[in-house]
């Protein structure tokens, strides 16, 4: 699972080395912004299943639709957001990587899934997050850059 | 691999349930102990010469058969194996500690060590001894209850005593390798 120590250890033992000093710098720098990312993990994993109906809300507010399909993007969405809670933990991408976005062009086109209704929900999350109601700036700034990946990834 | 981090996600992923507060209490110590980690790292790092050659020095003197002929440290190609083999399994200690994780040390160090040792005839009593020493020189320089040079005077004075904890983590790295090769 690649997250920056991970990363780290990897590419010394590939050298065949001790961890070097600008290893172990690099390790400090990711502790360093760890108490922010703890922070965007613990509020998120708090409040996942407002924010995942919140979100689904939006939504689905246009129009009439099914009632299992609601239910289905609401599973998923919140599938997403506790992959981005783990990667908010590991400090990589890691988590979303292997377990929510291999594969996931392929099983989007075999299910016909519309990817832009995820799409607006994860983006109506990222504009909704409060400064500092729902998270500190740092915090906030940590969780907004992995909704963008996710955003990025899925379209 | 997994570090501290990685496994507290894994075993979260295992339930389908989000890291909430009560499983960022531990990672968060890990975090707060992030400097002591890194000292103690250094602590093998800047020593690996002395902690490997002492120990496999340490075992020869005990043995003194092994370097005559016939002994498995005999001729000086197969000490000198012996003495990176000492090398190996320190670094793959110093990324487990640093990792806060033992994966790194089984999946790349320990995983089928055993074997190749009995294959390789490598008397497995030696080798537990020399790990055994090391052992006790790693946690002594780490603690700086070694005698001679301590390791954080006048750069970071006291860190020593504060290295208990993650003293005894890298000792549990040591009985690892002991318990896999035993």
């Amino acid at each position: 699972m690649k997250s920056a120590v991970t990363t780290v250890v990897t590419s010394a033992d590939a050298a065949g080395r001790f961890p070097s000093a600008s290893d172990l710098e690099a390790v400090k720098g990711s502790f360093d912004r760890a108490a922010a990312r703890m922070e965007a993990a613990e509020k998120l994993a708090s409040g996942i299943d407002k924010v995942t109906a919140d979100a689904v809300d939006a939504v689905y507010q246009k129009g009439s639709y099914d009632q299992a399909n609601k239910d289905k993007c609401a599973r998923d969405i919140h599938h997403y957001l506790r992959l981005i809670n783990y990667c908010l933990v590991t400090g990589g991408t890691g988590p979303l990587d292997e377990w929510g976005i291999a594969g996931m062009r392929e099983v989007i086109r075999a299910q016909l899934l519309p990817t832009a209704a995820y799409i607006e929900a994860f983006a109506h999350i990222r504009d909704r997050v409060c400064i500092p109601r729902d998270m500190s700036p740092q915090a906030a700034a940590e969780f907004k850059a992995l909704l963008d990946y996710l955003i990025n990834a899925l379209s | 691999m997994l570090d501290a981090f990685s496994r507290a996600v894994v075993s979260a992923d295992a339930k389908g349930a989000p890291i909430g507060s009560s499983d960022l209490v531990a990672l968060r110590k890990y975090v707060a102990d992030a400097n002591k980690r890194i000292d103690a790292t250094l602590a093998i790092t800047q020593n690996v010469s002395c902690i490997a050659a002492d120990a496999i020095a340490g075992m020869v003197c005990e043995n003194t058969g092994m370097t005559q002929p016939g002994g498995n440290c005999y001729p000086t190609r197969r000490m000198a194996a012996c003495l990176r083999d000492g090398e190996i399994i320190l670094r793959y200690i110093s990324y487990a500690l640093l990792a806060g994780d033992p994966s790194v040390l089984d999946d790349r160090c320990l995983n089928g060590l055993k074997e190749t040792y009995t294959a390789l005839g490598v008397p497995i009593a030696g080798a537990v001894r020399a790990i055994g020493i090391m052992k006790a020189a790693t946690i002594a320089i780490m603690t700086e209850t070694n005698s001679g040079r301590k390791m954080f005077d006048g750069i970071n004075s006291g860190s020593g005593a504060e290295c208990q904890e993650i003293a005894a983590e890298a000792a549990s790295y040591f009985d690892r390798v002991i318990n896999a090769i035993s």
